[in-house]
Formats: C-alpha cells, structure tokens, sequence
C-alpha cells in the first residue's frame, strides 16, 4: 500500500472513529430518556425504544473498541478469564434487546471450564455485538424456534465459546462469504441478515485483535459462529 | 441528600434531575469543573456526581482542586462518564487512590436504576 493510500485509511479511520464517538451521545440520550418516560407512561413502546438505543449504543461502543485496539494492539491486557462468567454477562447484557425481538437466548455451559487467555472486556464485546447481530437476523430468517444459545464446549484446539441457532443458514461459506464482501456490499451475510450484519464485523475484529478468530462452530447440532480460546497455561499449574 | 452533578451536557443533566429528584434528593447542577468547584463552596453537597469529559478543564483537574481543601476531602464522589473505563486505567488508579473517588460508572452501562441504587448508598437516612 502506498504512503498516500497509507495516509487516507489513517484519516478515515480517524473519522470514523469520531463519528461514532459523537454517536454514542444521542443514543444514551435516546436510552436515558426512554427509561426515563417509562415511569411516567406505561406505554410498552418506551421499553422497546431503551432497548434499541442501548444496543445501537453498545454496537457504535464495541465497533471503536475494536478500532482503538487494532490501531493499538499494544494497549490489550490478556488474562484469566472465566468463559462461563463472560457468557453470562453477555446473557444479562442482550437479555433485553432479545426480549423486543422475541428471541430467548438459552446459556448451555456443561460441564467445567477452567480459565482462558483473553482480554475480558474485549471478549465480551465481541460476544455482544455477535449476539445483538444474531438476534437481530434469526426472525428474519425465520427458523421457526426463535432461540440462541450462548454455549461453550471443550474442542481439540482449546475452549470453544460462541452463539448458536437451529438454522443451517449460519455456515462456514455464509460467514466466508460475508468476509469477502464486508465493506464492499451493503448485506454482505445475504444467507443471514437483512442488515449490513455490522455486529458480526466488529466482534470479529475485536478477536483478531487478540490474535483469535471468529469462525464457524457446532453445538449439540446447532449451528453457530465461534472462536476457540486456549485454556490458561499458568493456572494449569496450581493443583 | 444534597447532590451536586456535574454533567456537561444539557439533556442528560435534566434527565439525571428528574430521576434523583423524584427520590427526593436536592440537586445542583454544574457543566464545568469551575462552576462545579463554585457550587461546592456555596452547595455543601453531601455527595458529588462527575462527567470527567468536561470543557476546557477536566474531572481530574476538578478532583485535585477538590482534594486540596481540607474541608472537602471526605465529600464522596462518584464518577458518571462517558469514558470507558480501559481507557482510564492509569489514572483510575490515581482517582481511586489519591483522589478517593467512590465508584466509576460508565455512562452506557449504567441505567437510571443503577444510579439511583448507587447514590442511595451514600444516603445517610437509608444507611
């Protein structure tokens, strides 16, 4: 890539990064107003207005946190983090958001993990906004059952944690697909989502910017969108 | 309980009024650090509220300003911001430690309910 090319993605990174700081402003405003108004109608519409604004809020929020950690890789802290304990916070975060869709997000968490390598905060956004992007397309796609499962199993690689439906339109080529046409097509997950499938994009970057992955996965046959985590070398240790 | 937020901006500040006034709490409001310190003196607050991403000076430099006077050195504080807190962790430590600030809420994660829940803590009728 030339100086020049070089230079215009750093500016637009640059804009785009303030873009979306200034959007955070008006969508915690928006949430902030609609709870708010709740107590002083009861007009179930305010719930559902909070709620969209809180995820577009968490979309813009996690979008510049993937920014600011692939421009300064240098910044993640990687430690002991528990799967299980991020992927009930991510349950707890999206439990709202689900609810105006419809969706119910089951938390499958068999058996015993012991601790993973990774940036706990960054993890989790990665699971928000991969989940948020799901709930957002599974009525669309019409499954029939509208449930997610945020699940986690022990693979050959290490510890596998994702979200995961019973529709075979999330797929290995959906997703590789999706990747190829991200930023060039305005619905690059064609097979999954109505929408830019924005959520997706960033939970990826947010993993590559720890050296993980995002990629396809099964689950007690279900189908969903993965990424596998090494277990904690250094806690392996104490008995 | 007398609360004096700092809050630059307009709407949200409103918002934050309504919600901890319906609980009966007296508010002061103040959109700079300056005009913050100002209502301190003549306030007295029994607790504090601060955005740290204020104009021209920030909620750190409003916190050393606050420090410095004997008299307001238990005043509790808590920080509602719209800074995440990774960003902050450096000077965290320091506001925590040095500054003795109560708690940090990151504006987006933080509900209505979770403040309100926070400040009755500091509230001496309901301790």
């Amino acid at each position: 890539m030339g100086i020049q090319q070089q230079k215009a993605k750093q500016m637009s990174y640059g804009l785009f990064l303030s873009v979306a700081e200034e959007l955070k402003l008006p969508f915690l405003q928006i949430a902030r107003l609609a709870e708010a108004s709740q107590s002083l109608a009861t007009d179930p519409a305010y719930k559902d207005i909070e709620s969209t604004a809180q995820s577009a809020l968490r979309l813009v929020d996690n979008y510049i946190l993937g920014l600011r950690l692939n421009l300064m890789p240098q910044t993640i802290s990687l430690e002991n983090v528990s799967v299980s304990s991020v992927l009930y916070n991510t349950q707890q975060q999206l439990d709202s958001f689900a609810k105006t869709y419809d969706v119910s997000l089951d938390l499958v968490v068999a058996g015993k993990f012991g601790p993973v390598v990774a940036n706990e905060q960054a993890l989790q956004a990665a699971l928000v906004s991969l989940g948020a992007a799901l709930i957002e397309a599974l009525p669309s796609i019409n499954s029939g059952q509208l449930k997610l499962q945020l699940a986690t199993h022990r693979s050959r690689y290490g510890i596998v944690a994702g979200i995961y439906a019973d529709t075979r339109q999330i797929s290995q080529t959906t997703l590789k697909a999706g990747h190829k046409l991200a930023s060039i097509s305005r619905q690059p997950l064609v097979d999954l989502s109505h929408t830019s499938g924005a959520g997706v994009f960033v939970a990826s970057s947010i993993l590559e910017a720890m050296d993980l992955k995002l990629g396809f996965s099964r689950h007690n046959n279900w189908y969903g969108l993965a990424t596998i985590l090494q277990p904690s070398r250094q806690l392996q240790l104490v008995p | 309980m007398k609360i004096l937020l700092v809050e630059p901006d307009r709407l949200l500040a409103k918002v934050y009024r309504q919600a901890l006034e319906s609980k009966g709490h007296h508010l002061v409001s103040a959109s700079t650090a300056q005009e913050g310190i100002a209502k301190v003196d003549e306030f007295k607050p029994d607790l504090i509220i601060l955005e740290i991403q204020l104009v021209e000076h920030s909620g750190v430099e409003f916190m050393h300003e606050l420090r410095s006077y004997e008299d307001w050195l238990d005043i509790p504080v808590i920080i509602n911001s719209i800074v995440p807190p990774a960003e902050f962790n450096h000077s965290f430590k320091i506001l925590k430690h040095e500054l003795k600030v109560s708690d940090y809420l990151y504006k987006p994660d933080c509900s209505l309910k979770t403040l309100l829940a926070k400040v009755s803590n500091f509230d001496p009728v309901l301790k």
